[in-house]
C-alpha cells in the first residue's frame, strides 16, 4: 500500500515558508486544538501509540522519552535539536528552509506536552538561511498570536528562543548543546543525571530532533494508529532519507520504515553508468557499512541494529566500486578526530592516534602492522568513551577494513616497493 | 532531611559490604581498602567521568563502568580487577602516554606523579606509537604563581572544575578541542586568585608546578611535618616539607575537613620563603648611641628584667606596657600575661592593628555552621582578605545551598556572585532577615561602633533561629591571645592608651611581641614611631628588623611558627596544634623561652610546660559577650556611627591584600610578583567620573595628609563612589587614614604601569 509523505508533500510545489500558505494548508489546527482540547497527558499518550522514535539518530521512543520528567513543580523545558551535522546527513536543513512552521508547530505540541512554557531552537551554526527562515517564520507566528502567552484564549501558552551554534559536530549531542545553549563550552555532560532529571539550567528538559516534532502535527491530525501502522510495528512511520554518495540523483526522501536499501537507491537515481555498488552506509558516519548482500534489506530501526549497524539520523551513502576506503576511512576519522570534545581520553589520544596513522598510511608511510593496530586501536577506545562520538570511530573504519583489507594492503605495499 | 539514609549491600572483589544508598563506587571501595585508580575524579570536585582509569566491571552490565560515577545498588557485584578491567585500564593509559613528553627526570611531579605510579601499576611497558609525538606549548608563565606545560596535561579538568566550582571564580578554562586542546584563562590574562596554589595539588601530573617550587626538590628528599598555618586566623592545617633546613613547600592536609576542606590559600602556601632569608636576626641587638651593637642572650634578658625592676621601683607598674600576642600561640599570649601582671602592670593589649576585637560572644559558630546558613551577612572587610579559608565555606554555602549574601559598607568581594548590600548594619532590617531559620555574621572586628549596632540587630533576631556569629578579623591569633587575657584589665590601658602615655611621658618600658605597630596601628606611621621613641626602653621580639623593631632598645631575635611547638585558637575558637616542622637559625629563641628566661631573670614563677599547656588550655576561647562587647573598649569607642560621608568626593575604603604585610612578605624573596603595589582601586564607572585609567597614577588627598603615587586599577565589583587602597604596605602605609572618610583624587599623571602586574 503507498504511503503518503506528509512533511515533504508540497516542498518545491507552493512556498510553505509563508504562514498563510502553512495555515490554508490545515496547519497550526493540532497546535490549536492541543492547547484548547486536550490535557497534556492526552497529548503524551497519543504520541506513544504512534511508536514514534526518535529520528535524531538514537531512535529512542518520543512518548517514553517524554515520560521521564519528574514531576516535581519545577521549570521545565522543550529544546529542539537544529544542530544537523552527522556526514551525509541534510533532511533537518530542508524541513527547516522549505517547511520551517510544521517544525515549529511541532515543538510547540511537544512543550505543551511536557509542560513547558519556554522552548529553544538550537540551530547549527553553519545555517545562516535556516536561521533566518526560523526567525522570520516564528515572528510571522508571534505576530498571528500562536507563539507567546495565554493562546486562543487559554492559560497555556509557549515562548520560542532561537540560538545558533558556532560550528561544533558535539553540540549536536544533547548534553553538548544544553551546555552551549547556557553559554559553557560545548562538552557532553556526565550522566547520569540526565536531561529529563537534570537538563537545561538544571530543570528537566526534553531534547528531540526536527524531524520528530514535525512528525507531531501529523500524528494528532491522523491519529497514532495511523502513524502505528506505516512499517514495521516496532520501528513505524515516515522517515526522511537523505541518500548520496556514487548515486545518479542524491536528495532527501520521504519512505515508509522497512523500505529496502535497494528502493532507496532507485529512488535516488541509481548507481551512475557501469558502475556497481558494493557497499552502502546506511545512519551517517558513525554507522558501519553494509554491503552489496545487504541491499535488501529492511531500512529499519531493528533491522539495522540486528545486522550490526545502524539506521541512525537516516543518511545513506552508497559506495560504487571505484571507491578508495582508505580515503574514506581516513576522511572519517579525520571528522571524529576533528570533532571530539577533548574531554576524555580514549575519544581525544585514540582519534587522533587512527587520524595520524591512517594520513600516513596515505602518504605511503605504512606499516605492515599498522592495519592491525588500527582495528587493534578502533577496537581499545570503543566503549569506554562519555558520549557516544567516541563509539563512532570504530564502527565504519572496522567494517571497510575487514571488507577491503587489500586496498589497505595495497597502500602499504607501494611504501615497501618504493623503499 | 528525612531520617537515616537507606543502605545497600553490594560485593566488591568478593568481599560484602553495607554502604548507604547514593555512594559512589569508588569511595565505597575505599571502606574495603580497595584502590581504584582515578585521575579526573576527586572527592571534592566529584565526578567528571573525563579519564576513564576508572574502569571496573560490574556483573550482568556489558560494558565496563567508572567507578567515579557509578553508585552503589543491591546485589551489585563489582570487580576492580582482572582480565576486562586490566586491558581497560591498559588501554587507558596507553592512550594517555601516546603524546606524554615523559620527561620525568626534569619534571618536578616526578615521584609523586599518578601518571608514573599507574603506568607502572597497569600500564604497558611500550609505546605503539609510529608517529611523532604531538608537540604543545611548555613551560607557559600562567600567572603570578603557576607554570603550565601543555604537553604534561592530560586534561583531567580538575583544576578548571577548582576554578568554577570551589572558587566560583571561572578563569581557568579547557581551549580548543580534541587532541589540540590546551588549559589556559578565558581572558587570556594572567591566572590570578588567592587559591592558585591548589590547582599544583590538585593536578594529578606534572602540567602545573608553582613558580617557588619548581626544580628545587625530589619528594622524597623531603621532610614532612603536619602543623597548623598561623598566617591568618583561619587555622589551615598544613604540611610543612623541609630540605636541608630550609622550607621548600607547602601542602594541604586533605583529611582536614573541619576547617580548610583541604585546600590552603597563596598567602599561606607561599609566603614561607621568608624562613630561611639571610636577614633573619640572629642575635639579640642593642641599640648603643644610635648603633646596633651585638649582645649575648644572657646580657640581653639581664638587661630587660634590670630596667623593668628599675621602671617599677621608680615610677610603679603603670610605667610598664605590653603590646602584641596576637601572631604567637596561646602558651606564649598566657605567659606574656602572667609575667607582666607578676610586676603589677596591667598595659597589656594585643591589639597592635586595626582589629579591636576577636572572640564573637556565645552565638559563635563553627565552620560547618557557615554551610547550613541560609543568610551570609559579611559587615566590614570581607573574610576573603582576613580568613579567605573562611570564604571558601561561604562561597561553597551560596554556590552549593543557595545562601543569601549581604555586604555592609563599602568593600569589593573578590569574585562575581549574587549580593546585596546595605550601608550600615542598621539597614539591615528592610531585608526581611527573619524569613532564615539559620542566619551567620561576620565582623571584622574593627570599628566597636559598627559591632555593637551589628549586635544589636543580630540578637534582635536570635529567638526562634540559630544565628552564628564570627570575628574574621587581621590578627592570626587573636582570638588565642584575647582568650588568654591579653586585654587591659582593672584600668590598664589599651593599646591607643598606652600610645597616648608614651607620647606624655608616662610610660618607661614597653615589650612589643612580635607585632609590628608602626605599620599597621591607626594613627598613621610617624605618630606611632614617636611615641615609642618616647619609651626609654623598647623591647621587641621579632624575625627581622621591621620599622617598629628599628625604633627600639632592644631587638630579640625569635622564631617563627613553623619553628616550635604550641596551641593556638582558629576564628572559631577550636583548638589547633603547632609543631616544629624546620630547625630555627642558631641564635634565635622562640617568644615562650624568651619569657621563661625573662621570667626566671625577674624572679617570677612560671608553671613547668605541662602545667603550661594545662593552664593555657583553661582559658579556653575567652567568651566576648557580643560584637563590639563594651568590656573591651575603652570608654567614648562605642558611641553611635559617625553619620554618612559628604556628599561630595570618594569614600575612602582601607583593605588588606592577601599579600599586605611588613615582616613575612618583605623578607620573602620567593614571592616576587605577588608582592601588592601600592594602589587605589575603583569601580569602571568610578574611574570613568574620575578620568582616570587603569596604570595611571594618582594621588589621595584625605583629611590626615596626602597618599602619593598610587597606581590606578580599574576593577569589577568595586562599589561606585569609593577608592580603595591598601593597608599593610611598608612603602605606602594607609594606617595614617581612617576609612570611610571622603577623600579627592589629585594630580593624576598618564604614567603607565603595565596592567595586570598587582
Ligand atoms: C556526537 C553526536 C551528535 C549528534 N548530533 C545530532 C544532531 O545534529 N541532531 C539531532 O537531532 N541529534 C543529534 N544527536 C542525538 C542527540 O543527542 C539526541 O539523542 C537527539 O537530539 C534526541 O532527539 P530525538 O529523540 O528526537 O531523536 C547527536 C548525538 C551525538 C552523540
Ligand atoms: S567521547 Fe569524544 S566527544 Fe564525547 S565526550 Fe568524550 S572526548 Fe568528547
Ligand atoms: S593542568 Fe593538570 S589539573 Fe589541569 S587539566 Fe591538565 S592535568 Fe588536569
Ligand atoms: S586561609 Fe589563613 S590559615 Fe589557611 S592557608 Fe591561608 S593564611 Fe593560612
Ligand atoms: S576517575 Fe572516573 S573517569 Fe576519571
Amino acid at each position: 500500500m503507498p504511503v503518503s509523505k506528509v512533511l515533504t508533500r508540497g516542498i518545491g510545489q507552493v512556498d510553505l515558508r509563508d504562514l498563510k500558505v502553512y495555515r490554508r494548508r490545515g496547519g497550526y489546527r493540532q497546535w490549536k486544538r492541543v492547547i484548547t482540547e486536550l490535557q497534556p497527558a492526552e497529548v503524551v499518550d497519543l504520541v506513544s501509540k504512534s511508536n514514534l522514535r526518535g529520528r535524531g539518530g538514537a531512535g529512542f521512543p518520543t512518548g517514553r522519552k517524554w515520560g521521564f520528567l519528574p514531576n516535581n513543580g519545577r521549570p521545565r523545558y522543550m529544546v529542539c535539536n537544529s544542530d544537523e551535522a552527522e556526514p551525509g546527513t541534510f533532511k533537518d536543513r530542508m524541513l527547516i528552509e522549505e517547511t520551517p512552521h510544521q517544525v515549529i508547530e511541532g515543538m510547540l505540541i511537544g512543550a505543551y506536552a511536557i509542560g513547558a512554557k519556554q522552548a529553544f531552537i538550537y540551530i547549527r551554526g553553519e545555517f545562516k538561511r535556516g536561521y533566518e527562515v526560523f526567525t522570520k517564520a516564528l515572528a510571522d507566528a508571534r505576530d498571528a498570536g500562536l507563539i507567546g502567552e495565554q493562546l486562543f484564549g487559554t492559560e497555556h501558552g509557549v515562548e520560542i528562543t532561537i540560538h545558533r551554534g558556532a560550528g561544533a559536530y558535539i553540540c549536536g549531542e544533547e548534553t553538548a548543546l544544553l551546555n552551549s545553549l547556557e553559554g559553557k563550552r560545548g562538552e557532553p555532560r556526565l550522566k547520569p543525571p540526565f536531561p529529563a532529571i537534570k537538563g537545561l539550567y538544571d530543570e528537566p528538559t526534553v531534547v528531540n530532533n526536527v524531524e520528530t516534532l514535525a512528525f507531531l502535527p501529523y500524528i494528532l491530525k491522523n491519529g497514532p494508529e495511523w502513524f502505528a501502522q506505516i512499517g514495521p510495528p516496532k520501528s513505524p512511520g515516515l522517515k526522511v532519507v537523505s541518500v548520496s554518495g556514487h548515486v545518479k540523483k542524491p536528495g532527501n526522501f520521504e519512505v515508509a520504515l522497512g523500505t529496502t536499501l535497494r528502493k532507496l537507491l532507485a529512488l535516488a537515481g541509481g548507481p551512475r553508468d557501469g558502475r556497481k555498488i558494493i557497499a552502502v552506509q546506511p545512519g551517517g558516519g558513525s554507522s558501519a557499512c553494509l554491503f552489496e548482500e545487504h541491499l535488501d534489506l529492511s531500512y529499519d530501526f531493528d533491522t539495522m541494529a540486528a545486522n550490526g549497524t545502524m539506521l541512525g539520523s537516516g543518511a545513506v551513502v552508497f559506495f560504487d566500486d571505484t571507491t578508495d576506503f582508505v580515503k574514506a576511512a581516513h576522511a572519517l576519522v579525520r571528522f571524529f578526530a576533528h570533532e571530539s570534545c577533548g574531554q576524555c581520553t580514549p575519544c581525544r589520544e585514540g582519534g587522533h592516534w587512527l587520524e595520524v596513522t591512517l594520513e600516513r598510511i596515505l602518504h605511503g608511510g605504512g606499516l605492515d602492522s599498522d592495519i592491525d593496530m588500527l582495528v587493534a586501536v578502533a577496537r581499545q577506545l570503543t566503549g569506554i568513551n562519555l558520549c557516544p562520538l567516541g563509539d563512532s570511530i570504530e564502527p565504519f573504519l572496522a567494517s571497510v577494513v575487514k571488507r577491503f583489507e587489500s586496498q589497505f594492503r595495497g597502500y602499504v605495499r607501494k611504501r615497501a616497493i618504493a623503499v | 532531611m528525612n531520617g537515616a539514609p537507606k543502605e545497600v549491600t553490594l560485593t566488591i572483589d568478593g568481599t560484602q559490604l553495607t554502604v548507604p544508598e547514593g555512594t559512589l563506587l569508588v569511595e565505597a571501595a575505599k571502606r574495603i581498602k580497595t584502590d581504584i585508580p582515578v585521575y579526573c575524579y576527586h572527592p571534592k570536585l566529584g565526578p567528571a567521568g573525563l579519564c576513564r582509569i576508572c574502569l571496573v566491571d560490574v556483573e550482568k552490565t556489558p560494558k565496563l563502568q567508572i567507578a567515579c560515577n557509578t553508585t552503589v545498588g543491591e546485589g551489585m557485584v563489582v570487580h576492580t580487577y582482572g582480565p576486562k578491567v586490566e586491558d581497560g585500564r591498559r588501554a587507558v593509559l596507553e592512550f594517555l602516554l601516546l603524546n606524554h613528553p615523559l620527561d620525568c627526570p626534569i619534571c618536578d611531579k616526578g615521584g609523586e606523579c599518578d601518571l608514573q605510579d599507574y603506568s607502572i601499576a597497569y600500564g604497558q611497558g611500550a609505546s605503539r606509537l609510529a608517529d611523532p609525538k604531538e608537540i604543545k606549548p611548555k613551560a607557559i608563565d600562567l600567572g603570578p604563581t603557576i607554570v603550565l606545560d601543555d604537553e604534561r596535561c592530560i586534561v583531567c579538568q580538575r583544576c578548571t572544575r577548582f576554578d568554577e566550582i570551589i572558587t566560583l571564580e571561572q578563569s581557568l578554562v579547557v581551549k580548543d578541542r580534541g587532541q589540540r586542546d590546551v588549559i589556559a584563562t578565558a581572558t587570556g590574562t594572567p591566572y590570578v586568585s588567592m587559591f592558585s596554589g591548589n590547582v599544583t595539588e590538585l593536578c594529578p601530573v606534572g602540567a602545573l608546578t608553582s613558580k617557588t617550587y619548581r626544580f628545587k626538590s625530589r619528594p622524597w628528599d623531603l621532610n614532612r611535618s603536619l602543623t597548623t598555618c598561623v598566617q591568618c586566623s583561619a587555622g589551615c592545617a598544613i604540611n610543612v616539607d623541609e630540605r636541608h633546613g630550609e622550607v621548600l613547600r607547602t601542602m594541604s592536609v586533605p583529611g582536614d575537613d573541619a576547617v580548610s576542606e583541604g585546600w590552603l590559600c597563596d598567602r599561606g602556601r607561599y609566603n614561607v620563603g621568608f624562613y630561611s632569608d639571610p636577614r633573619r636576626l640572629t642575635s639579640p641587638l642593642l641599640r648603643r648611641d644610635g648603633e646596633w651593637v651585638q649582645l649575648g642572650w644572657e646580657d640581653a634578658i639581664d638587661l630587660w628584667a634590670r630596667t623593668l625592676h628599675e621602671a617599677v621601683d621608680s615610677a610603679g607598674p603603670k610605667s610598664l606596657a605590653a603590646l602584641g600576642g596576637g601572631r604567637l600561640t596561646n602558651e606564649e599570649a598566657y605567659l606574656i600575661g602572667h609575667v607582666f601582671r607578676a610586676l603589677g602592670c596591667e598595659n597589656i593589649d594585643w591589639r597592635t592593628g586595626r582589629q579591636r576585637q576577636a572572640s564573637p560572644g556565645p552565638r559563635g559558630g563553627t565552620y560547618a555552621d557557615v554551610e547550613s546558613a541560609q543568610a551570609i551577612v559579611l559587615v566590614g572587610v570581607p573574610p576573603a582578605q582576613t580568613t579567605p579559608i573562611m570564604s571558601l565555606r561561604i562561597r561553597k554555602a551560596v554556590s552549593q545551598r543557595g545562601a543569601r549574601m549581604i555586604l555592609v559598607g563599602d568593600y569589593a568581594l573578590p569574585i562575581r556572585v549574587a549580593h546585596e548590600r546595605v550601608a550600615r548594619p542598621r539597614d539591615l532590617a528592610s531585608l526581611d532577615l527573619d524569613r532564615y531559620e539559620r542566619i551567620a555574621f561576620f565582623w571584622d572586628g574593627i570599628d566597636p561602633r559598627v559591632g555593637s549596632e551589628l549586635n544589636e540587630f543580630a540578637e534582635g533576631l536570635a529567638e526562634g533561629r540559630k544565628i552564628f556569629t564570627y570575628v574574621t578579623g587581621e590578627t592570626p591569633n587573636a582570638r588565642g591571645a584575647e582568650g588568654m587575657g591579653l586585654v587591659p584589665r582593672s584600668g590598664g590601658r589599651d593599646s591607643v592608651g598606652m600610645l597616648a602615655a608614651a607620647r606624655d611621658g608616662n610610660l618607661r618600658s614597653l615589650a612589643i611581641f612580635a607585632a609590628n605597630p608602626v605599620l599597621h596601628m591607626p594613627g598613621g606611621a610617624d605618630s606611632v614611631r614617636g611615641a615609642i621613641e618616647n619609651v626609654p626602653f623598647v623591647v621587641t621580639t621579632e624575625l627581622f628588623m621591621t620599622p617598629t623593631a628599628e625604633r627600639s632598645t632592644l631587638v630579640l631575635p625569635a622564631r617563627g611558627p613553623f619553628e616550635k611547638s604550641g596551641h593556638t585558637f582558629d576564628v572559631t575558637g577550636a583548638v589547633r596544634v603547632l609543631r616544629p616542622g624546620v630547625a630555627a637559625p642558631t641564635g634565635t629563641l622562640s617568644d615562650l623561652e624568651i619569657l621563661i628566661a625573662l621570667a626566671s631573670a625577674l624572679g617570677v614563677d612560671v608553671p613547668g610546660p605541662a602545667a603550661l599547656h594545662r593552664q593555657a588550655a583553661l582559658h579556653a576561647p575567652w567568651v566576648a559577650r557580643g560584637f563590639g562587647d563594651p568590656a573591651l573598649f575603652a570608654e567614648g569607642e562605642l558611641k553611635a556611627p559617625r553619620a554618612g560621608a559628604k556628599a561630595t568626593g570618594l569614600r575612602l575604603v582601607i583593605a588588606a591584600d592577601l599579600f599586605s604585610g611588613g615582616g613575612t612578605v618583605y623578607h620573602d624573596d620567593r614571592l616576587g610578583e605577588l608582592r601588592p603595589l601600592a594602589t587605589a582601586a575603583l569601580s569602571e564607572h568610578t574611574a570613568a567620573v574620575a578620568e582616570v585609567h587603569d596604570g595611571y597614577l594618582v594621588d589621595i588627598v584625605a583629611a590626615e595628609g596626602t597618599l602619593r603615587g598610587l597606581v590606578v586599577r580599574v576593577a569589577p565589583n568595586h562599589v561606585d563612589g569609593t577608592v580603595t587602597i591598601l593597608e599593610g604596605l611598608p612603602d605606602a602605609p594607609a594606617s595614617a587614614f581612617e576609612g570611610g572618610q571622603t577623600v579627592a583624587l589629585a594630580n593624576v599623571r598618564a604614567a603607565r604601569v603595565p596592567v595586570g602586574v598587582a
